[in-house]
């Protein structure tokens, strides 16, 4: 290699070249997939569900796909009945990782889904798909009337010296699930005004009429009603946004049921959730807007699950 | 260097043809039982690990069992620590108890009857027994919450009102009339290979006249099975009396793929055959489709969707006369937690 650069400068006249970057750093730029190229795979990726058909797609070899943790063959479940799409659509990026993520409204024979995909790009192919479906059979609550358009706070741009590190804004967000099991919201850094919306329902703050009554999301943690979830395990951070103060986590919620009635605070012996009634876990797909080094907003994507099942990528 | 070429050579060749036999055959007993001998558990002892099993899980004291040290234990698929999951939960034995048995295998399942914090649920266990010690233990327990099928009913109550199996499971085979482990095999699996995209066509002489199918507790050869798929009465297969006519409708064929078709016991000498099975149904194309007089039907589930089962059949002179199922949604191409993954997704029966 040495002595193709000599000969190479030695001839003088391609001096310019020589000085320029190695070759193969010019072409991993190349190859590197900015936010907008990310986007354009998940649009793909989409485009090729409907049509039923995978070999529309640059595919890496040993690409691995996966619904609701079951690895699959590409072109088998969601892809064998996806009829639509919705207009709601929310990418996330994380260019420099090469990955990239989105919830969307999907019609499968006609009945709205919530899909949550990520992608992992490698030289612009795609090496990993992960999805997760909540569907009206597949969940215990779901309502997709509301889910049009993304909420604002999703697109907002962080200002660049706002930004956490990639550590401390995942360590920020790990401190919800920390929260969850330990029952305990002051643990975790909520904006006051935080608002989490699972399968397309707003759950915290819960309204005056709920049977805990008006709280926010860190009181209502702090009530214990969710000491059935046992233990937030695995946890995953793949998507970190940074630009947009967006980190995605995937993580399982392990549910033994080894109870079903916590002693909450003020108001007594109360009946928890239907998770808390037999053994089962749920997948969670669930990206969290940090803006201030506060969590200020949370949608989720669940699944129920059977118990401790892997997600497919542990 | 040359002598270990030599010799991953050979392996490779040895291992292709193994491959070849057993593929060749597009089904297969791919370790056959080893003959019984003085060490081995017979029925009543197998019986009675069940029984030790059942009664150790109440008390949430995986400690009483005899276990083998590399013992690996799955509910619903998952593997789990002995002593996590129904083992935290169980609070009594019901009283429906079926119990078949495969000396030969060293194997035993157990369809039955189960309190979960107080509420019915319906249970299948496996074990495999190995010098006196349980090495292997599969359970599929269908609760309320997992079955949105029927979100109410696991089929604990059901099987209870029937009190017990149908007593035909029970009878022995006359000796003369006794067939091969392949053969009882090779039976079973003809119901699933008519069932797979079920056009109406096939031969289905493998179903005696007077056959029947009870799932999860009810009849579901009678004619009026709730259960079938959520179609049209005009399109469902469930409105037909018997096993055989509910073929030949060809009104199944949205069930796209019965996959890991693992049969675990084959008892010849009552002609009982067990097999776990994953029924999927993709959901797509596949739901519209002709039936053999013509009509054109569009009918099964909607979205993708998996039932995790294990299914009893009762063979006699070649034919199928009663079958038995327990089963519950589970994710959709899920894996049993003891096949290979592309073991998992084949629709070749394995014993």
């Amino acid at each position: 290699m040495r002595v193709k650069v000599l000969a190479c400068c030695s001839l003088g006249f391609l001096l310019l070249i020589c000085a320029a970057p190695p070759m193969d750093t010019v072409l991993a730029a190349d190859r590197q997939c900015n936010r907008a190229c990310l986007n354009g795979f998940v649009d793909q990726y989409l485009a090729a569900m409907v049509a039923h058909d995978p070999s529309r797609l640059p595919l890496a070899k040993n690409v691995k796909f996966t619904e609701d943790g079951v690895p699959l063959k590409l072109g088998d479940a969601l892809w064998a009945t996806a009829t639509g799409l919705g207009a709601y659509k929310l990418y996330f990026a994380e260019p420099a990782a090469g990955a990239v993520g989105a919830f969307v409204l999907v019609q499968e024979n006609g009945t709205p889904a919530i899909l949550e995909l990520r992608l992992k790009v490698v030289k612009r192919q795609i090496t990993e798909i992960e999805t997760l479906v909540a569907r009206k059979e597949t969940t215990s609550f779901l309502n997709t009337d509301n889910l049009i358009v993304p909420r604002p706070v999703f697109l907002e741009t962080v200002p660049a010296a706002d930004r956490p590190p990639r550590e401390e804004i995942v360590s920020m967000v790990g401190k919800y699930f920390d929260g969850i099991e330990q029952g305990n919201g002051d643990i975790v850094p909520f904006d006051k005004d935080c608002i989490r919306i699972e399968n397309g329902i707003q759950t915290c703050p819960s309204s005056a009429s709920s049977s805990l009554g008006a709280l926010s999301c860190g009181a209502q943690l702090s009530t214990k009603i969710f000491t059935y979830i046992q233990s937030v395990s695995p946890r995953r951070f793949p998507i970190v946004d940074d630009e947009r103060g967006l980190v995605l986590a995937i993580v399982r919620f392990n549910h033994p049921a080894t109870s079903q009635t916590v002693d909450v605070p003020g108001r007594g012996k109360m009946t928890m959730g239907r998770y808390s009634q037999w053994p089962n876990s749920t997948e969670i797909a669930e990206l969290f807007k940090v803006k201030d080094r506060k969590i200020c907003e949370i949608s989720a994507v669940i699944v129920t699950a059977t118990y401790k099942a892997p997600t497919g990528w542990e | 260097m040359k002598r270990k070429l030599f010799a991953v050579i050979a392996m490779g060749v040895l291992c292709s043809g193994a491959f070849a036999a057993r593929s060749g055959k597009g089904e297969a007993s791919a370790n056959p039982p080893r003959p019984a001998d003085a060490s081995s558990c017979d029925r009543e002892c197998l019986n009675g690990f069940v029984d030790r099993y059942l009664d150790a899980v109440v008390a949430h004291d995986p400690s009483r069992l005899p276990l083998t040290k590399t013992v690996k234990f799955t509910e619903d698929g998952q593997r789990l620590g002995l002593g996590d999951g129904f083992w935290r939960t169980a609070t009594e034995r019901g009283t429906y108890k079926f119990y078949m048995d495969d000396p030969q295998a060293g194997q035993v399942v157990f369809f039955g009857t189960m309190r979960e914090a107080g509420t019915p649920v319906s249970l299948v266990l496996r074990l495999k027994i190995e010098n006196r010690k349980i090495a292997e233990i599969e359970t599929i327990v269908v609760r309320q919450g997992m079955n949105p099928a029927r979100p109410n009913d696991t089929g604990a109550e059901s099987f209870e009102k029937l009190g017990g199996p149908d007593p035909l499971f029970l009878e022995a085979i006359p000796p003369a009339e006794r067939v091969s482990r392949d053969e009882l095999a090779r039976t079973a699996n003809k119901y699933f290979s008519g069932m797979q995209m079920n056009d109406g066509k096939g031969d289905y002489s493998f179903f005696a006249d007077d056959c029947s199918r009870v799932e999860n507790g009810q009849l579901a050869t009678g004619g009026r099975n709730t259960m079938a798929s959520g179609s049209a009465p005009d399109n469902s297969y469930g409105v037909l009396a018997g096993c055989r006519a509910q073929f030949q409708s060809g009104l199944l064929h949205f069930v796209t793929r019965i996959r890991d078709r693992r049969f675990v016991v084959l008892d010849t000498e009552h002609g009982v055959a067990l097999a776990f099975i994953f029924f999927d149904h993709a959901a797509g194309n596949t739901r519209t489709f002709q039936t053999p007089d013509g009509k054109t039907v569009t009918a099964g589930p909607t979205n993708p969707w998996t039932w995790e089962m294990a299914e009893a059949f009762k063979v006699e002179k070649g034919q199928i006369r009663r079958i038995q199922a327990i089963f519950h949604r589970c994710p959709y191409g899920m894996n049993s937690g003891w096949s290979s993954w592309e073991d998992s997704m084949s629709d070749k029966a394995r014993w």
